[in-house]
C-alpha cells in the first residue's frame, strides 16, 4: 500500500518544524507527513516528556524560549500526517516519485512523495576507549535526552569527559534534577579553548549571550562543588561488570556512568543512500549532505536542512528548515522565485549570523588530537565486536572502508556503520588515506522486523 | 542505577512490565530502557565474548539497546519502545 503526499519530511526538530510551517503558509492543503522517530516532536534540542507526564519548569533557561515557541505553533498546525514512533529506513528515487519506507509499531509504510526534505540531525561522536563497551558508559548526549524527556539521572555518580563545551549544559541539567556528578573533565587545556575562542572575537561578541549561557552554567557547578578540570584527558572507563570508575591523566575518578562528549556529527544515512552528495563535515568528522541556499540536493526534489548539513546549533536549523520549506514551495511552483527571496530574507540573514557563532564553537570544541587512544584490544565496532588489532591489520593491506568492512564485518551489524565509520576513517587517514568516501549506505537505516520485509 | 527526577515531575500511571521474567515497576509513558535502568538493570545484552553491554546513545542510532518484546518476537530499541502495561522483554535475542 503506498500513500501518497507532496511533501515528507524525515525529522522533527526545528528544521523539520520550520519547513512544516513554512509550507504550510505557502500552500493551503498541501500533504504533508513527517517521520520522526520519538513519539513526540522536538528534535533533540526538545526531546519531549512522555504525553502521560506533567513536568512544570520543563527545560528552563532562554536559550528555549524560541524553539520552544516554534514547536508549540509546529503542534498547533493542522492537516500535518504526524508519524511520530516511526523510523523512516529506506530512501530511493523511483518512477512515480521519491519514495521512503516508513517503519512503525504497525509494520512498514511506503510513502511516495513528491519532495522530501532529510531533517533528520545529528548524532554523538563516537568515541572507542578502552573499556568503553562496558554498561554505564553512554553517549553524552544520550544522558541528556534522559534528563530532558524520561526524567531520569541513569547513574548515581555521572562524569562527563570530552572536550565539548556542551558538557558544561549538561552538567549543569544533572545538577538541576538533583543528580550528583563526579565531574567535567575537558582534555584540552582552558588556554587553547579561549585561542580559538579569540579567533573568532567577532562572532563571540554577537553572540553574548550564548556565552553567558556557559558561564551561568559554570556557576551552578561551582555551586555544587564540582570540579571542572581543564587538560584532563579521560584514558579509561574501568570496572568488571559495570563502569566503576574513569581512568584519567589526573589519576582514577569513582563513578558509575560515564557521558562521552566530543562533538557531534550528521546524520547522513539517509542521503547517502538516495545519493545526495556530501562533504566532510566539521572536526569530528562524518559527512555533510551538500545543498543549495534553498536546501535543494544533488538528488532532484531531495532537500536537506538543519544538522543533516552540518552541526550549527539548534536556531541555525530552525533558520534552515525555514529555508528549506519556502525552497520546496517555490519548486512546487506554490510561490514565484521574488516572494521566495522576499520571504527567506529574514532566516538566510539569522542563519549567516548563527554560522559564525557555530564554526567558533566547532573550533573551541575541536576533539582533533585530544580523542582518547585505544588499545589493540579496544572494540573498534560496538555491534560485531571488531578490535582495532584487527581493523589496523585489515588498514594495512591498502582496501577501502567497504573493503574493510568486507574483511572484519566492522560497519556489518546494526548500527550500520553510523558509530565505527568516523572511527575507520580517522584511523585510515592516520595511515596516510585521507580520500576514503566510507561506506557504501545500504537499506535498513534503522533495524526493522524480518517479517515486515516480507510483508 | 538511574534516578527518577522527584522534583516537579508528575509521571503517568503506575505499570509494570516484565524483563527476563522480573517485574519491574514504571510508569506510563516511560521507554523500556528507563523502566530497566531505574530499576538497576543496566545490562542490555552480551556480546560474542559473553561481556555484559549496556545501551549507549539513547536516541535510536546505535542498536545497543536491541530487545525482544516476547509476545510478537520483534526486536526493538529499548530506547524508543513505550513500556505498556504487562508487557515482557527477553534481553536474550
Ligand atoms: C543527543 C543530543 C543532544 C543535544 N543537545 C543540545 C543542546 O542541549 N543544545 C544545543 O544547542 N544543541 C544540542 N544538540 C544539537 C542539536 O541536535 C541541534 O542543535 C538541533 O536539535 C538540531 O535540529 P535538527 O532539526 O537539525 O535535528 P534534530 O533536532 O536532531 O531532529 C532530528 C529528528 O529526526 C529524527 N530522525 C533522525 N533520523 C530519523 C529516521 N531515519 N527516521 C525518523 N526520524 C529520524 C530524530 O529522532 C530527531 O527527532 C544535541 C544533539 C544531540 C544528538
Ligand atoms: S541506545 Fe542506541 S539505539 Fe537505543
Amino acid at each position: 500500500m503506498a500513500d501518497t503526499f507532496d511533501v515528507v519530511i524525515i525529522g522533527g526538530g526545528p528544521a523539520g518544524q520550520a519547513a512544516a510551517l513554512a509550507l504550510a503558509l505557502a500552500g493551503h492543503g498541501l500533504a504533508i507527513a513527517v517521520i520522526d522517530e520519538p513519539p513526540r516532536p522536538g528534535g533533540q534540542i526538545l526531546r519531549q516528556p512522555p504525553a502521560p507526564f506533567a513536568v512544570s519548569n520543563w527545560l528552563p533557561g532562554r536559550s528555549y524560549d524560541g524553539l520552544k515557541a516554534q514547536l508549540a505553533r509546529f503542534e498547533a498546525l493542522e492537516g500535518i500526517s504526524w508519524l511520530g514512533g516511526h523510523s523512516a529506513i529506506g530512501l530511493v528515487r523511483e518512477a512515480d516519485g521519491l519514495v521512503v519506507q516508513a517503519s512503525g509499531q504497525d509494520g512498514l509504510r511506503r510513502l511516495v512523495a513528491r519532495r522530501v526534505l532529510v531533517a533528520a540531525g545529528c548524532q554523538d561522536l563516537a568515541v572507542p576507549l578502552p573499556g568503553w563497551t562496558l554498561p554505564g558508559v553512554y553517549a553524552a548526549g544520550g544522558i541528556q535526552a534522559f534528563i530532558k524527556s524520561q526524567q531520569i539521572v541513569p547513574g548515581e555518580r555521572v562524569l562527563l569527559a570530552g572536550t565539548h563545551p556542551l558538557m558544561l549544559l549538561i552538567g549543569a541539567q544533572i545538577v538541576a534534577a538533583g543528580g550528583t556528578l563526579a565531574g567535567v573533565l575537558f582534555a584540552q587545556p582552558r588556554q587553547t579553548m579561549i585561542a580559538n575562542a579569540l579567533r573568532h572575537a567577532t562572532a563571540a561578541a554577537a553572540h553574548a549571550g550564548n556565552l553567558a549561557a556557559a558561564a551561568s552554567a559554570m556557576k551552578v557547578l561551582a555551586g555544587a562543588g564540582v570540579a571542572v578540570r581543564f587538560d584532563t584527558a579521560l584514558t579509561a572507563a574501568i570496572g568488571n561488570s559495570q563502569v566503576e570508575g574513569a581512568r584519567t591523566a589526573a589519576g582514577d575518578i569513582a563513578c558509575n556512568a560515564i557521558g562521552l562528549c566530543y562533538g557531534f556529527v550528521p546524520q547522513s544515512t539517509l542521503p547517502r543512500m538516495a545519493g545526495a552528495r556530501v562533504q566532510t563535515a566539521g572536526p569530528a568528522g562524518g559527512w555533510a549532505t551538500v545543498a543549495d541556499g534553498w536546501g535543494q540536493s544533488s538528488v532532484p526534489g531531495l532537500f536537506v536542512a538543519g544538522e543533516t548539513t552540518g552541526v550549527a546549533g539548534a536556531p541555525a536549523a530552525m533558520a534552515a528548515g525555514e529555508m528549506a520549506g519556502i525552497g520546496i514551495a517555490h519548486s512546487l511552483g506554490l510561490i514565484d522565485a521574488s516572494e521566495a527571496q522576499h520571504r527567506a530574507g529574514p532566516a538566510r540573514r539569522r542563519h549567516a549570523r548563527l554560522l559564525g557563532f557555530a564554526r567558533m564553537l566547532d573550533a573551541v570544541a575541536d576533539p582533533t588530537g585530544y580523542l582518547p587512544a585505544p588499545t589493540p584490544d579496544t572494540l573498534a565496532c560496538r555491534c560485531e565486536d571488531v578490535d582495532f588489532a584487527t581493523i589496523d591489520q585489515a588498514i594495512a593491506t591498502g582496501g577501502s572502508a567497504n573493503a574493510v568492512k568486507l574483511a572484519t564485518r566492522c560497519g556489518m551489524g546494526a548500527c550500520q556503520g553510523r558509530n565505527c565509520e568516523p572511527t575507520l576513517l580517522r584511523r585510515m587517514a592516520t595511515a596516510g588515506r585521507t580520500d576514503d568516501t566510507g561506506f557504501t549506505q545500504r537499506f535498513p537505516a534503522r533495524p526493522v522486523a524480518i517479517g515486515d520485509l516480507a510483508d | 542505577m538511574g534516578m527518577r527526577i522527584e522534583a516537579d515531575v508528575t509521571r503517568g500511571n503506575a505499570i509494570t512490565i516484565i524483563v527476563d521474567g522480573e517485574a519491574l515497576p514504571a510508569f506510563a509513558g516511560e521507554t523500556v530502557a528507563t523502566a530497566m535502568l531505574a530499576a538497576g538493570r543496566q545490562v542490555f545484552r552480551a556480546d560474542t565474548g559473553g561481556k555484559p553491554r549496556g545501551l549507549y546513545c539513547n536516541m535510536g542510532t546505535c542498536s545497543e539497546c536491541l530487545v525482544t518484546i516476547v509476545a510478537s518476537g520483534r526486536r526493538v530499541r529499548a530506547c524508543l519502545t513505550e513500556a505498556v502495561d504487562g508487557m515482557e522483554i527477553a534481553t536474550r535475542g
